[in-house]
């Protein structure tokens, strides 16, 4: 499988031995962002890190896990609820001008999202590639709500090609 | 006797303690991860749960053609934004992340029926029933992805239950020379000067923890 390099910058810790052993110069970067043209994939880089900074990514991600129905009905009853809890936490928190409370509601918003997103993610929506992402938005495409971002889903259908 | 922390795991043994359970005080919580002394239960021998040689008892919904809600579709799609994020697919990432918002503000109409109570209530809801109810369908299936969203999600609606009877009871003083942390990663929600060194629900280190700053949505 193909693989590219790329760099965790928090974890970077400067000892610079991936420019030693890079046979392109594709970890010497203005940005410290490795130039995914340059790199043949060779894992060279990844292996000199002392701090184990730099991972190899497959450029084809293999087909996700395949969901089974009820599985995926019961997780988006599930993540229904969540997202009820993040609206209704949300509206509480504009209201109050209580600061702690304000703080204390907001978190739990984010945390109901986090929470829906994951469970989406079990429920099938794990890959961007996924059949499934295309399918969902290819059908909002044809009979979008008022001013939903049909361009941003246009270029997303154009970008990310099906891997299942 | 000992009692255990539905949050957290911690174990809370008398006989270490020298303190009975009871004799501790209401305003007590977890050392671990901050949750109310009554979101722990006793510790008994492993409870014997699923799969009791029944088969499969899930209700079979014509799942078919499911329509999300727009809720939904906002974390199905800020979800994506963030699988592109960690694939270093920034554009992708942006693009999924538009589509994200709109959603959201187009959910985000106004909920009559918003209050803390029912917020407190919806959560109750989920843990007494749906979350049961999605972990009996995942063993089932055997759908290992899914019993661990089970127990991560379960955990930290349950803190976030117990957070806001806390506050209930104590209000603003609650929050005093405390910050509100969030694990970024699994939600968990910890009120303390410092964020907790691993999340006690997902493990992650101390830097994966924001500082909600409140309004920021």
């Amino acid at each position: 499988m193909k693989k590219t390099a790329v760099r965790n910058l928090r974890l970077c810790t400067k000892d610079c031995l991936c420019l030693y052993v890079c046979p392109t110069g594709a970890t010497d970067t203005e940005n410290s962002i490795i130039d995914t043209d340059k790199c043949t994939g060779c894992g060279d880089c990844a292996a000199a890190c002392p701090s184990g900074a730099i991972s190899m990514v497959v450029t084809h991600y293999p087909p996700q896990q395949q969901k089974n129905d009820d599985v995926k009905s019961i997780l988006t009853s599930l993540a229904e609820n969540r997202c009820r809890s993040e609206r209704i936490a949300r509206q509480l928190a504009r209201k109050t001008d209580r600061p702690g409370e304000k703080k204390l509601l907001t978190a739990i918003a984010i945390s109901s999202r986090l929470v829906a997103e994951d469970i989406m993610r079990e429920a099938g929506f794990m890959l961007p590639q996924s059949r499934c992402t295309h399918e969902l938005l290819e059908k909002i495409l044809a009979d979008p709500p008022q001013g939903f971002p049909a361009e941003a889903a246009r270029k997303l259908l154009e970008m990310i090609e099906i891997n299942d | 006797m000992k009692y255990v922390c539905t949050v957290c795991g911690h174990v809370y043994d008398e006989e270490a303690e020298k303190v009975p359970f009871s004799s501790l005080p209401p305003q007590w919580t977890c050392p671990r991860c901050g949750a109310e002394k009554a979101m722990f239960d006793p510790l008994e021998e492993k409870k014997e749960r699923g799969n009791d040689g029944s088969t499969d008892e899930s209700p079979e919904q014509g799942q078919g053609e499911t329509k999300l809600s727009a809720g939904v579709l906002a974390a199905v799609f800020s979800n994506l934004a963030r699988g592109c994020e960690k694939q270093y697919k920034a554009e992708e990432a942006e693009l999924f992340a538009k589509i994200a918002a709109f959603y959201t503000s187009l959910s985000d109409d106004d909920d009559t029926d918003a209050s803390p109570e029912s917020l407190a209530a919806l959560a109750q809801e989920d843990i007494s029933s749906t979350y049961p109810a999605a972990r009996k369908t995942a063993e089932n299936k055997m759908d290992r992805g899914a019993l661990r969203i089970c127990t991560w999600g379960e955990k930290v609606t349950r803190i976030a239950r117990s957070l806001l009877s806390q506050y209930r009871k104590g209000g603003e003083e609650l929050l005093r020379e405390s910050e509100v942390w969030l694990c970024t990663v699994c939600g968990f929600v910890y009120i303390g000067r410092k964020p907790p060194e691993l999340c006690p629900v997902c493990k992650v280190p101390s830097w994966k923890f924001t500082n909600v700053e409140g309004g920021e949505m």
